[in-house]
């Protein structure tokens, strides 16, 4: 069977020009997908945007440099939520503590990679391709999709949710990806005659961009369809609650989670979902705004956490977050914070083997003029989550093997 | 129409067939070069039909590019003239100013209005280089949002943008809403911050790789004690109205009077709280100030070939070779920064005409929407832009990140492009009287367009659907 993707890209060089495309193609290729996806697990990535400062998230509250290094945005010692007797939680975030309780946080401290860039993109780029010498050039989310958990296109198995555009993480050549802000939007507007005119000026469009635009326009025609009685199959049990205030209005976590949630619960074939919430590049004001931003994600993960064990698929869902550095140890003049290496990050859910992984690097023994050494490279994490998680192979997304993390329950476990 | 023929020749550009039928043209296999290295993304039909060694199609496409799109008749006269004289002619428009805007404090206010703007001026060329310099040169309206500094840097690019870069960039460095965005206001001289310095190597001139941290750190400090004030027509200091105890409204309208008599926001050097001693920046050693720092930047020979490179890729190609983005540079440095002789050293360059060059760029959001409003003499449709533009992932005024938005095919996912599909229903929902739909696909797509367009125009009857596949199609994503 030629599948959609084989049309896209090989079977055009082998074949050539003129080949029709059947009318029940894009049905027969998600008959296909789902029987190829091996298991019903799912990875939520959440991009926590703009460099968010670790040492204010995970307080390092037993050690007298942190108050020395931050005398005006440090967070005392008496308010943290201890996690252990050296580190604990920003007290702003009390579910993620209620979750890391229970069992189901895996925190890994000082996560970074060799040689930190100080640059959002260079180093945005290299978490994103997972390649610190920035030569890959394909996302290595997208690469795991168009690898080995969907080759053929499913339009719902990498999704992008409550954005726009597609994240570098999923950029892959074959990768195929649905880009979804909200499902009531997510529609070819204007009557039926525009619902059948649209798809088909995106069939076999001529010149460089031709294969790319198709593809946007049938994935999004594929989705569609996929999608269009989710609405009648999901409500949320819980009360998601949209923060428009936090850093403008430009942040919408709570509605991608819900969004994620009805993914989820609706859409068996889906295997990876992208959120992002920006804002965290604290040069100035950090206390306020980045205790803001915690807030939020505490309370947007909580929510989109309780959803899925609500119905019932909390064995299925692993949520990782990430962000391209933490921040420097000592505050700026302007309670603020500047661009940093190693931060920790967060990996939740029922699956994850809870607890902290790592080691808080040393306040005081820094690289670069007084930022933190990392002791976890990010790419171990990845590994974990590709392997134990999702039950791929992870040295043909990240090129070669690196030091265990064992955050994820699994059967010798 | 039957099956198309695929085979014609790609210079073969169709006239219209009897009964207001459009033929379709051409295929040929290329490559597309993505950022990071070259991947091949087969297309099912092969490359467009070049028709750029015609003097209409050249000049069809020089104007996609230069300006937001042209009706008919002004295609007719940019056709009739040579083509180094079309160039010089656009390059050399004076800028007409934006409209008074009743509300210069409202981000929405104000982008509507330049849309509008965009979409009626005669002075294409002006505007398309304010959005330009407002893609590589970046600011958010967010941390503003109270105050008339998006709109004073709007006119501050308009008015400046075609200039010469070194007065652009000294002027950009003590521009209120770049001073808000990156943060100097902030930065003194006991704690310099380095979010300006850093970005401003390393987006707007640089590039990684040619600066160090510690030029960051000690550019900070060049930079550190920059103030914004406020002054009255004639210059004068005054102060602000009081934010505290004012309502928004109030607040706005006290502003809204004070800009209505001609006073604006100014950046100034604050010397109390500028760092004034040694630094050692990208080689140099000196007391320096933001204008020494600014000219070091421009002496580093990184500098013109980033902004040729930057400004190659929004006008002339996708992926500009180190030859041509050279070539470029060296004409940019050598006229000390003139932006005038930059773009016109990229519109004659034999690239921007060669038919690899024919829709090799993808028409960003702002563009696709002026572009529509343009065709169809409709600048009223402002609003609905505003509405429309953040489906597309373009909000003026409201940056994804300080490097800027993506271009090309950056723009593109299933959901920007039902986005845009989207914005075409509902312009031509709002139609009443539309222009011959068959001359249109000759106007505004060259009559070169693929099967599937020819198809989908063809089987329809009225003009409004004939118009919706022409807006939605993927020919008129192009330029």
């Amino acid at each position: 069977m030629i599948t959609r993707r084989d049309f896209m890209v090989s079977g055009i060089t082998a074949t050539g020009v003129g080949i029709i495309v059947p009318p029940v193609f894009a049905k027969s290729v998600f008959a296909a997908t789902v029987e190829n996806i091996h298991n019903d697990h799912v990875l939520v990535v959440l991009q926590l945007g703009g460099g968010n400062d670790g040492l204010n998230t995970v307080i390092p509250y037993a050690d007298p440099a942190y108050m020395q290094a931050r005398p005006t945005i440090a967070i005392p010692a008496d308010k943290v939520l201890p996690l252990n007797a050296a580190v604990g939680l920003n007290p702003v975030m009390p579910g993620i503590n209620k979750l890391f309780d229970a069992g189901q946080v895996a925190l890994v401290q000082g996560v970074g990679y060799p040689n930190p860039v100080y640059s959002h993109f260079e180093s945005l780029y290299i978490w994103e391709h997972a390649d610190p010498t920035l030569r890959q050039t394909e996302g290595w989310l997208g690469k795991l999709l168009a690898g080995q958990l969907d080759g053929q296109g499913h339009p719902l198995t990498g999704c992008a949710l409550g954005q726009v555009s597609t994240p570098a993480e999923l950029l892959a050549q074959n990768a195929t990806v649905s880009v979804i802000d909200s499902i009531p939007t997510y529609q070819v507007q204007g009557g039926a005659g525009r619902r059948v005119a649209a798809p088909a000026l995106y069939k076999k469009t001529p010149g460089v961009y031709g294969a790319l635009f198709d593809e946007a326009l049938t994935t999004a025609e594929d989705g569609i369809a996929a999608l269009a009685d989710s609405q009648r199959r999901y409500t949320p049990s819980v009360t998601y609650t949209p923060q428009s205030t936090v850093y403008g209005g430009k942040n919408s976590l709570a509605t991608s989670l819900q969004l994620t949630a009805e993914m989820i619960v609706t859409q068996p074939s889906v295997k990876i979902c992208h959120v992002v919430l920006g804002g965290f590049d604290t040069h100035q004001d950090e206390d306020a705004r980045q205790n803001a931003l915690l807030a939020y994600v505490d309370s947007a993960v909580s929510a989109f956490m309780q959803d899925i064990s609500n119905h019932g698929m909390a064995d299925r869902v692993v949520l990782m977050t990430w962000s391209e550095f933490g921040r420097r140890v000592a505050e700026n003049g302007g309670k603020g914070t500047d661009h940093g290496a190693a931060a920790p990050i967060f990996v939740v859910g029922k699956p994850v083997k809870g607890g902290v992984f790592g080691e808080q690097p040393s306040l005081t023994s820094t690289v670069d003029s007084g930022n933190l050494k990392y002791n976890v490279d990010f790419r171990s994490v990845y590994q974990s989550l590709i392997r134990d998680w999702l039950q791929a192979d992870p040295t043909a997304v990240l090129g070669a093997s690196f030091p265990e993390l064992p955050i994820i329950q699994t059967a010798s476990s | 129409m039957g099956s198309p023929n695929l085979h014609l020749s790609r210079r073969q550009v169709l006239g219209i067939a009897a009964g207001g039928v459009v033929g379709a043209v051409g295929f040929r296999y290329l490559t597309l070069q993505l950022p990071g290295g070259s991947q091949t993304v087969a297309s099912a039909a092969g490359a467009w039909a070049s028709p750029l060694e015609t003097p209409a199609g050249l000049a069809a496409h020089f104007l996609r590019r230069a300006t937001f799109g042209y009706t008919a008749g002004e295609l007719d006269a940019a056709s009739s003239m040579s083509y180094p004289d079309l160039v010089d002619m656009v390059v050399n428009e004076q800028a007409q100013p934006l409209p008074q805007i009743a509300a210069a404090t409202s981000h929405a206010a104000v982008v509507r209005a330049w849309y509008e703007h965009m979409a009626s001026t005669p002075a294409q060329f002006p505007e398309r280089m304010t959005l330009f310099w407002h893609g590589l040169l970046t600011s958010d309206y967010r941390k503003a949002a109270r105050l008339p500094f998006v709109l004073q840097q709007n006119q501050l690019y308009r008015s400046m943008g075609r200039g010469d870069f070194r007065t652009l960039i000294n002027a950009v460095t003590y521009d209120p809403l770049m001073i808000r965005y990156l943060d100097l206001e902030e930065s003194t001289d006991a704690a310099p911050n380095e979010n300006y310095s850093r970005e401003l190597m390393e987006l707007f001139t640089l590039g990684v790789g040619h600066y160090t941290e510690t030029d960051v750190r000690e550019g900070a400090r060049a930079f550190s004690g920059i103030r914004t004030v406020l002054v009255d027509s004639a210059g004068r200091r005054i102060q602000p109205p009081k934010l505290k105890g004012s309502t928004p409204a109030a607040y706005a309208q006290a502003l809204q009077e004070l800009m209505t008599q001609g006073a604006r926001f100014k950046g100034v050097l604050a010397t109390r709280q500028h760092d004034s001693g040694a630094k050692t920046f990208l080689g140099h050693t000196g007391n320096l100030d933001p204008a020494q720092a600014l000219d070091i930047i421009l002496s580093h020979p990184a500098c013109a070939p980033h902004i040729a490179r930057a400004a190659l890729v929004q006008f002339c190609t996708p992926s500009p070779s180190t030859a041509l983005i050279n070539s470029v540079a060296t004409q940019f440095l050598k006229s000390n920064y003139d932006i005038k002789t930059l773009m016109r050293a990229i519109f004659t360059n034999d690239a921007f005409r060669s038919p690899d060059a024919y829709r090799s760029l993808v028409r960003g959001p702002t563009d696709f929407m002026v572009a529509t409003m343009r065709a169809l003499s409709r600048p009223d449709l402002a609003a609905m832009c505003v509405q429309s533009a953040p489906g597309m992932d373009q909000i003026l005024y409201d940056m994804p990140t300080v490097a800027g938005w993506p271009s090309n095919q950056g723009w593109v996912s299933s959901g920007t492009w039902l986005s845009r599909v989207n914005f075409a229903a509902g312009v031509v929902a709002t139609e009443q009287r539309f222009p011959d739909p068959v001359a249109a696909v000759h106007t505004h797509l060259d009559g070169v367009v693929g099967p599937d367009t020819a198809t989908v125009f063809n089987a329809r009857q009225g003009a409004g659907d004939k118009w919706y596949a022409l807006l939605a199609s993927p020919e008129f994503q192009l330029k």
